[in-house]
């Protein structure tokens, strides 16, 4: 049976090298555009916490449900949430750039502006920092006590764990769910204050559930290639496959349901959010948003064979991770900076994250053991067929 | 060619999986096999790739390509209506009726293809190769074969329960 994981140093001197490059980009950005810099920093926070609920939402489902067939390779969504403690203190850290990102920030706005004071007592600075703060205290917690779980279940062994797993993946995914719509709402939907959609929520929910899949995927074929997890079959591919093909409909319908609702009604208050997307200069990434996440992942994974094959579906994944960084790109960046800038200050921004994110889920594989032995559906899963 | 129609009868799966991989080694051409429970390993043995997949993407693609066509000459050529301060020719009013339509005929068209080359339809009695097919044993049904001989032997090889031999009905 497999150890646990441990990063090589090739590996870890990549990563350390990526993580520079972020803090060079994030020192480049404070140096010439703070009032760039600080929504891309949001733009990170939000891309890599939308990954790490994602994966942990499809660990809690697998729980739920009584899943036998990934019981296998169950650690590698349970590590690719490990971003979370991060997240918390770089999410804090934007307090110092809330004026940079929201306009409801601003001192003096409620008294010239009558629907931002209509909605101060929501949109206030120290709410919105306690709300933060109660999401964090929610989700941290849950993960920390279902790693636990996960820990003593290699150690001891015994059908307990496995049942106290399951509580507390009911909890999250509650918590999960709830929580992370607000969040989004919180964090994204607010940078329009004066504009509001009530599909907002329920999409940056399927969208981390989207993406989490993805990440997982990659993740899952990273391991087997270094050695991994030697049972992983076709069937199991298969189905990781048809989970993201399940998913590219429901993103492509939520796109698309709260686009022609807006487009159709016609009302100025709701319009004013997509006019510069639809028709300004962000023209190009709103039609690169449903492509990329939808109709690329939508025709590709649709023919039955292809899921069962490495290249393509790390080919989606990988493109998915980009569609991901273009739809929080097309949410955040009209709102907060308001002019199309793309640099260096974007994309190593991005590659800083995606260090120090692997860095952290590559760290806690490293420290359990990447097949759960005494897990009770793990022969059922080893035999996984279709 | 014999025709006579060879029945193995098993009573176990996977000596039964044995057999089937044997004879389709050798090239026997198997009727069907017939027994109370399904078994995946043993369609994905036996099956030929189904041709219907390609056949729904395709009505699809017609389909859409067709009521397209139709919503276009409707509310563009014959019958253009401005309300809402809409544009005439619009596209995302339209997603809507091409998918649902895309829906719909897709999946009738698909469901009666398939009942016609299946040759069902409703009210048609099943046909049961022997009343235990339906209980405890699977029965391996072989027909049209060169040689019978020979398979009998690979049969008994094989750890068959029983073998019938019986008269082709046509």
């Amino acid at each position: 049976m497999d150890t646990s994981f441990k990063p090589s140093k090739k590996l870890l001197a990549i990563l350390a090298a990526m993580i520079a490059i972020g803090v060079v980009a994030l020192i480049a950005g404070f140096a010439t555009d703070s009032a760039r810099t600080w929504p891309n920093i949001l733009l990170n926070n939000m891309y890599f916490i939308t990954i790490s609920i994602g994966a942990l939402m499809f660990y809690g489902i697998q729980y739920i449900t009584g899943s036998s067939w990934s019981a296998l390779f169950q650690r590698i969504p349970l590590a690719a949430g490990a971003f979370l403690p991060a997240g918390f203190i770089l999410m804090l850290l934007l307090y110092f750039g809330l004026h940079d990102i929201y306009e409801w920030s601003h001192p003096g706005i409620t008294e010239t502006d009558k629907l931002i004071a209509h909605k101060a007592p929501f949109l206030n600075v120290p709410f919105f920092m306690i709300r933060m703060v109660i999401y964090f205290a929610l989700w941290i917690p849950l993960f920390i006590m279902m790693r636990k779980m996960a820990k003593k279940e290699d150690l001891e062994g015994g059908e307990q764990w496995y049942i106290k797993s399951a509580f507390y993946s009911k909890v999250f995914i509650f918590a999960a769910v709830l929580i992370f719509s607000l969040a989004a709402i919180d964090w994204i939907m607010t940078i329009d204050a004066h504009w509001y959609s009530t599909i907002f929520g329920f999409r940056a929910m399927i969208t981390s559930m989207y993406y989490g899949t993805a990440i997982i995927i990659l993740l899952v074929f990273y391991l087997k290639n270094l050695g991994f997890l030697k049972e992983l079959n076709e069937a199991h591919r298969h189905d990781l496959a048809r989970y993201l093909f399940r998913f590219s409909i429901v993103f492509g319908y939520l796109w698309f349901m709260q686009f022609l609702i807006l487009w159709y009604a016609n009302i100025p208050e709701l319009t004013v959010y997509y006019s510069p997307r639809f028709l300004g200069e962000w023209q190009f990434f709103f039609y690169a948003e449903p492509l990329i996440n939808f109709a690329i992942p939508f025709i590709v994974v649709m023919a039955d064979n292809t899921g069962k094959k490495k290249p393509v579906m790390i080919g989606i994944s990988a493109l998915l991770m980009v569609g991901l960084w273009v739809s929080l790109f097309l949410q955040i960046m009209p709102g907060s900076y308001g002019v199309l800038k793309l640099g260096f200050i974007e994309i190593g921004i991005w590659i800083g994250y995606a260090g120090l994110y692997l860095l952290m889920v590559f760290t806690a594989l490293s420290r359990i053991r990447v097949v759960p032995v005494n897990h009770p559906m793990l022969q059922e899963s080893i035999h996984h067929h279709l | 060619m014999s025709t006579k129609q060879i029945i193995g009868v098993f009573d176990d799966e996977s000596v039964l999986l044995k057999a089937t991989q044997k004879l389709k080694e050798n090239g026997v051409n198997i009727k069907g096999i017939f027994g109370p429970s399904a078994d995946h390993d043993l369609i994905k043995k036996l099956t030929k790739e189904s041709r219907l997949p390609y056949l729904s993407v395709a009505t699809g693609v017609i389909t859409i390509i067709l009521t397209f066509a139709f919503v276009y000459y409707v509310s563009v050529i014959d019958y253009p209506l401005h309300y809402g301060g809409k544009p005439v020719f619009a596209f995302p009013p339209m997603v809507v009726i091409l998918f649902l339509v895309c829906i719909l005929i897709t999946g009738a068209f698909t469901t009666f293809s398939f009942l016609t080359s299946e040759k069902m339809f409703p009210g048609k009695s099943a046909k049961v190769v022997h009343p235990r097919s339906l209980d405890d044993r699977f029965y391996l049904v072989l027909d049209r074969n060169f040689n019978p001989e020979e398979i009998i032997q690979w049969l008994q090889d094989s750890g068959v329960e029983e073998i019938i031999e019986e008269e082709n009905e046509a």
